[in-house]
């Protein structure tokens, strides 16, 4: 203050007593620093939700189809192939062709100056193409001639890069053509499949099923020489004559489809003979019609699409019936009715989706899922489809040849609700289930996202680290706060927090490198441990009360936890060394190797119960994730049970309760909810727990109860798959939404909790 | 305060009569459910405690020398190792293996030689032991590959060519010495690998990318590009002298050897340069024990891993958990106390509040690896990606990513924003806790709102914060699992720190104590061998943890003395 004394006695200033304008404009300027910055903060700290709830929801999204161009065609298809034109993309869709049963096929080039031009499908010999069938898969035409050949066109692009601009290069490698059949009539149907080094050609002759099998001799260099295997006439064999043939890419099923029987004939060649496995009826249950529209295979070759003539669209997958050992189709999805069976179908080459339709009605499918991703009424009758291997174009050729290109938009067309949460009967499985497995080896694994082995492992691991920890952590706390002498108190209290801060790394290590070997040989040890140590500590309880109290004097109360200890690590060493008796005695088996007797509860478990012994299993995750929920639940509830207003206790003990009457009829029911919410706050830990499950529970996500094994826990899942996980894709997804379901469960978890304990605090401030 | 036992002696009887007609000689009721809680206590009690111990004496007993037993083995045992029956190496463990109804014990045996037997721990029947003796002089010797090798030393040769026998006097110190001068050159080599080619690798490496940099843009002059080829060039020949002197110090590393026999009689000859460190367990004494102890505690937490992690110490790792833990604490403590100050102080105290409150609340239970998703998906794809396209533009078009992969800073972040709702909490008690009378005289006295919080308010609530902030440590110090996501790696070839601009690099990689741990105990090819080094890091971990949960402990009853102002 620069105001010297002569002044400020003169007269009174009032500036004096004002505060300096600095220091109100700095508690101006703070004042509003820390609003925004105080909002700002818990603002971005919610924003986490947002965020990763704004990764999650591309995967609930639809397809999206957008109109990107039309190009007219030149030719209008020619009417004398049976087979519906076959229209394909390349990798770029750039340059999509369209072949309808002629002797070229025609290219439009989209990017460049090309136009449209064609090449030409040469067959050796005077014939004219009969019939054909287009495989996207190998971007292959396969075909059959006018005088009763068989054989294949392989349409290939190359890219080419002249000054850095990309130029697509197409050609067409036509392969050799076999003969089948003795007579020259044209092939009306073809079907072909190859696997390494195996190629079978199915082909419709006269109306009778010929087959021919090509054997390749691998040569050291070079391509081997193919030599004719087998020539079979099947026709025999099948129920009803064919209309259309599929082979499995395996080169060892044939599927015979009789569009008007409304049958499919599945035959399978095993040890040099085909065998009728099995005959579908897709449609036998319909009212309406039984007939079949199409059927084709899904990519894979292991599931069928069918369309019947009145629109039902189902799915037929190889499955495996229990206690067979052939693998036969049945229906594991239906989708809803189209207006009238499919006129087209093309499968998706990088997932399981499919476009097909009829008329104007034009959808996209998610075999997996059994979802539709894309349904729409066009301006225009599609005659063929294709999409590209990118799933990114869709191309539509409606009845004037024109090609629409459509642009499709689906990053993530094997999620889902359905994919997430529900039941699901995968290719190859023999029921619907619940399954995760994100990667698998081969490319057309179906991505399996369950979420459910993931929650179900969290649960289970939870639940028995729970029945481990609650008994343990409540006693303590009931002991601590109501029994414990004060002065031992303020040691143990530290101690058990300490117990809190634990790493939970450090847990995990134990749990799965010392523990897991040394429980392994000592279940029935431990199982002695679970029941005796209680009964004992009871029956000690009871014991000791027998004692006269001229005895039971000397031991002032509040300091029988100290007594306590010696005896509990005798019985504990007691208990332990008596295990292999007790295993000897209630835990012994035949051997299953050699027949002996033996006692041995690894081998004794799967023998009884039928269920896996494994070393990392959920009694020792149980155990040690016990030191990671014990603290908390017993420091929450501890301080629940001390908070009990002490007018109460006295009260109740001045009308003669004995102690224990005091904490069972006062303090437990008062503390109850406070104890409750240490219980869900204990929960939310250890479903959320990371470490320990990762390392100490040998991470299959399993669905079993079994407390012998182990299991796959959200948090695990994450920590294990995230950082491998490409970003942005449906697995990268998948994981944050594994997130987003730990952060809501345990946030709301807590808040109850809280919400618990505030009325519980309600409650004391009424006494 | 339940004190009923003599109360129930004297209590008037009600009726039914008999049913509390105790006599005084019976004790009150529900004792042994007393009894049954005691057991819960003394159970938590000592599996804390039995942990700690677990650690304690696994994690030290590693440093502890081991006398090396020579085993006998019957002739026809089957564990035979290079068909020799004699076998030598501190035995690790004894344990019984139960296959079926007989049981049978094992012993462990830290054979070491990998380069000659191909593992580095043999099980034996004990039942085939024939003899165990403990010789005088055999060696226990660290290699800088291969692990350990155990074996009788038979002479050394030095570079001139002389020839020391081991039965001469003062061999030991001989062997000493000569692992002290290798050490040194060891240390030589790093510097000129580090130091000197180091530097000039950067060099042409900056240049390089520069080069192609100005290309891609279309900035190429003949000038620039010339100036720049000239870096390199100069870089080139400066390499060369220093790549001389490497030859010339690895050459002298090769020159003196060691001529040794193992157990099982192969007789091998290695240089110097390979081995670390000497010693004669079977002849130490207790004190020699303590030196030895001492020493390798001290190479533990001092110097860097060897052998994919499992040999050598754990000081990047420690040095890693101790910046990223000082990062994240300054991240957090700024942001922490001023939305604290904003809901105690400012905020309107309503519904809306106490419901922030309790989700604030509610966060600090959220899983931790929740905010290792976060921190991958928001700061490393979504900040890091637009600070490399930002600033970083050239190494985008490169394909590499500067701050778009995980590192030191995203890790920090990420376990900021983890402990934040920690934080908040603890301080908003801190301030809580502070009396309202303080405030009522500091705003009486004519102080503004600021003014009383940053003069009165904010240090008598220090010590909660700090408590708040220390115990926040504690928890990022111990976390792995977010850290698994945003940057923390198995071996990082640079600490954060160094003597190149700009200093503290934070988007470098780092490693972790947690992280250690199960990497060694779960990646690392050879568990068996890392184990004792899991459990010495699973120790210093546990120490530092419970040291800074002591250390909050404590000074917040320290500094609540210190700033008692509740006595207005």
């Amino acid at each position: 203050m620069p105001d010297t004394p002569a002044e400020s006695q003169r007269k009174p200033i009032p500036e004096r007593f004002q505060v300096a304008k600095a220091t109100l404009r700095f508690d101006t300027f703070m004042g509003y620093a820390i609003q925004v910055g105080g909002v700002a903060i818990i603002v971005a700290v919610f924003g986490i939700l947002a965020f990763i709830l704004a990764q999650v929801l591309p995967l609930f999204g639809k397809a999206e189809v957008t109109e990107r161009r039309a190009v007219p065609g030149e030719t209008a298809p020619s009417p004398t192939a049976t087979s519906s034109p076959a229209i394909g993309l390349d990798e770029w869709a750039e340059l999509p062709f369209s072949f309808s049963g002629g002797d070229a096929v025609t290219f439009t080039d989209l990017k460049g100056e090309r136009g449209t031009f064609t090449l030409p499908v040469e067959i050796p010999g005077e014939a004219k193409i009969s019939t054909f069938a287009y495989n996207p898969a190998g971007n292959r035409l396969e075909i059959g001639t006018s005088d009763g050949r068989v054989g294949s066109a392989t349409i290939s692009y190359t890219a080419e890069f002249t000054d850095g601009i990309r130029t697509i290069v197409p050609t067409i490698e036509v392969g050799k053509f076999h003969k089948v059949g003795s007579e020259r009539t044209p092939v009306e149907a073809i079907g072909y499949g190859a696997s390494d080094s195996k190629q079978l050609y199915a082909a419709l002759v006269g109306g009778k099923l010929h087959v021919v099998t090509l054997k390749e001799k691998r040569g050291l260099f070079g391509k081997g020489k193919v030599t004719k295997d087998l020539e079979l006439d099947l026709s025999d064999k099948l129920t009803s004559p064919p209309d259309r043939l599929l082979v499995a890419k395996d080169g060892r099923g044939i599927m015979a489809i009789s569009r008007k029987a409304g049958s499919i004939d599945y035959l399978y060649l095993n040890g040099g003979e085909f065998t009728l496995r099995q005959t579908v009826h897709p449609f036998a249950d319909r009212e309406d019609t039984k007939s079949i529209a199409r059927a084709d295979f899904l990519f894979g070759d292991v599931s069928l699409v069918t369309s019947s003539t009145s629109g039902a669209l189902r799915i037929f997958s190889l499955f495996r019936p229990e206690g067979q050992s052939d693998r036969i189709f049945g229906q594991t999805k239906a989708f809803p009715d189209l207006p009238s069976g499919t006129t087209f179908f093309v499968p998706s080459l990088r997932n399981k989706a499919f476009l097909t339709g009829t008329g104007n009605t034009v959808g996209l499918y998610y075999a997996t899922t059994g979802a539709v991703r894309w349904s729409d009424d066009l301006p225009f009758e599609t005659r063929s489809a294709a999409i590209d291997g990118k799933f990114k174009t869709i191309a539509l050729a409606d009845t004037t040849g024109t090609v629409h290109l459509l642009n499709l938009d689906d990053h993530h067309p094997e999620a889902g609700a359905k994919a997430f949460f529900g039941k699901i009967w995968y290719e190859g499985a023999n029921k619907p289930e619940y399954t995760w497995a994100s990667t698998g080896g081969s490319g057309d694994f179906e991505v399996k996202l369950s979420m459910m082995p993931l929650i179900f492992g969290s649960l289970k691991g939870t639940i028995y680290a729970l029945l481990f920890a609650i008994p343990i952590a409540l006693l303590a706390a009931i002991y601590t706060s109501q029994f414990l002498n004060w002065k031992i108190k303020r040691v143990i209290k530290p101690t058990m927090e300490i117990m809190a801060s634990l790493p939970s790394v450090v847990l995990g290590f134990i749990g799965a490198l010392w523990l897991a070997p040394v429980l392994e040989t000592k279940v029935p040890s431990v199982l002695l441990l679970c029941l005796g140590l209680p009964s004992a500590a009871a029956l000690i309880g009871w014991a000791w009360n027998q004692l006269p109290v001229e005895k039971r004097c000397k031991l002032k109360p509040g300091y029988e936890f100290l007594v306590f200890v010696p005896i509990l690590i005798f019985l504990a060493y007691a208990f332990w060394n008596l295990g292999p008796v007790l295993e000897r005695i209630c835990f012994t088996v035949p051997d299953p190797l050699t027949g002996k007797p033996i006692s041995d509860f690894r081998v004794w478990w799967p023998e009884v119960t039928g269920t896996p012994f494994e070393q990392r299993n959920s009694l020792v995750v149980g155990f040690v994730m016990g030191f990671a929920v014990i603290p908390i639940i017993f420091t929450i509830a501890e301080d629940a049970l001390s908070n009990v207003p002490p007018a109460l206790i006295a009260g109740s003990s001045a009308l003669g309760a004995s102690r224990w009457q005091v904490v069972r009829t006062v303090v437990l029911p008062i503390a109850s909810a406070g104890i409750f919410s240490a219980l869900m706050i204990g929960f939310g830990r250890a479903v959320g727990e990371t470490m320990i499950m990762v390392m100490a529970t040998g991470n299959t996500p399993v669905m079993e109860w079994n407390i012998f094994n182990g299991m796959r826990t959200l948090a695990a899942n994450i920590a294990v798959e995230l950082p491998e996980a490409p970003k942005g894709s449906t697995h990268f997804r998948a994981l944050f939404l594994g997130a987003l379901l730990l952060f809501l469960f345990t946030f709301v978890l807590n808040t109850l909790a809280e919400l618990l304990r505030h009325r519980l605090r309600e409650r004391y401030k009424l006494v | 305060m339940s004190d009923t036992q003599s109360e129930s002696t004297e209590k008037e009887p009600t009726p039914p009569a008999a049913k509390f007609d105790l006599g005084g000689r019976k004790a009150p009721l529900g004792e042994s459910q007393v009894w049954l809680t005691a057991m819960g206590l003394a159970l938590g009690v000592l599996m804390t405690l039995g942990l700690l111990g677990l650690i304690f004496v696994k994690g030290l007993e590693v440093f502890w020398p081991h006398p090396i037993a020579q085993i006998t083995l019957k002739q026809d045992s089957t564990a035979t190792l290079s068909d020799s029956n004699i076998l030598a190496g501190p035995i690790t463990e004894t344990r019984s293996i139960k296959t079926g109804d007989t049981t049978r014990e094992e012993i462990q045996l830290m054979v070491g030689n990998r380069d000659v037997y191909r593992l580095s721990f043999h099980f034996l029947n004990a039942a085939d032991v024939v003899d165990t003796t403990y010789p005088e002089d055999i060696v226990l010797a660290e290699r800088m590959e291969y692990g350990h090798a155990i074996f009788y030393p038979k002479f050394a040769t030095l570079a001139d060519g002389t020839t020391i026998p081991a039965n001469g006097p003062g061999f030991a110190e001989t062997l000493n010495r000569l692992a002290g001068e290798t050490a040194d050159r060891r240390k030589v080599i790093a510097d000129v690998k580090s130091d000197g080619m180091g530097t000039q690798n950067r060099k042409i490496l900056k240049a390089e990318r520069k080069i192609r940099a100005l290309e891609r843009r279309g900035k190429a002059t003949p000038e620039k590009i010339a100036a720049l080829r000239e870096t390199i060039a100069t870089a080139e020949t400066a390499l060369v002298p220093l790549g001389a002197e490497l030859d010339a110090l690895n050459a002298k590393q090769r020159a003196a050897t060691l001529t040794f026999t193992l157990p099982t009689g192969e007789e091998r000859t290695q240089p110097f340069g390979e081995f670390v460190a000497f010693t004669y367990p079977n002849r130490l004494s207790i004190f020699g024990k303590v030196g030895h102890f001492a020493h390798k505690l001290w190479e533990f937490v001092s110097t860097g891993p060897r052998e994919a992690n499992t040999e050598g110490g754990i000081f990047p790792a420690i040095f890693g958990t101790f910046v990223m833990t000082l990062l994240m604490s300054i991240a957090v403590t700024p942001f922490g106390v001023i939305a604290a100050i904003y809901l105690r102080e400012y905020a309107k105290q309503g519904v809306l509040v106490q419901w922030v409150r309790i989700s604030v609340n509610n966060l600090a239970g959220v899983p931790s690896i929740v905010f290792g998703v976060f921190g991958l998906g928001f700061f490393i794809y979504v900040v890091g990606g637009w600070v490399d396209q930002i600033f970083y533009p050239d190494a985008v078009a490169e394909n590499r990513s500067v701050f778009g992969t995980g590192g030191l800073l995203w890790a920090s972040l990420t376990l900021a924003l983890m402990t934040l709702p920690v934080l908040i909490v603890a301080t908003e008690e801190a301030l809580a806790a502070v009396p309202r009378g303080a405030r009522e005289a500091a705003l009486a006295c004519g102080a503004s709102k600021w003014q009383t919080i940053q003069r009165i308010v904010l240090p008598s609530a220090t010590p909660g914060i700090l408590t708040g902030v220390i115990l926040a440590m504690a928890r990022g110090a111990g976390e792995v699992a977010p850290l698994m996501l945003v940057g923390v790696v198995k071996v990082a070839e640079d600490l954060p720190l160094d003597s190149v601009f700009p200093f503290i690099h934070a988007e470098r990689k780092f490693m972790h104590l947690g992280f250690h741990i199960y990497d060694l105990g779960f990646q690392s090819p050879d568990s068996e061998a890392a184990k004792p080094m899991v459990f010495a890091t699973t120790f210093l971990l546990i120490v530092l943890v419970i040291v800074m949960n002591l250390a909050a402990i404590l000074l917040r009853n320290h500094l609540r003395k210190k700033y008692a102002v509740a006595s207005f």
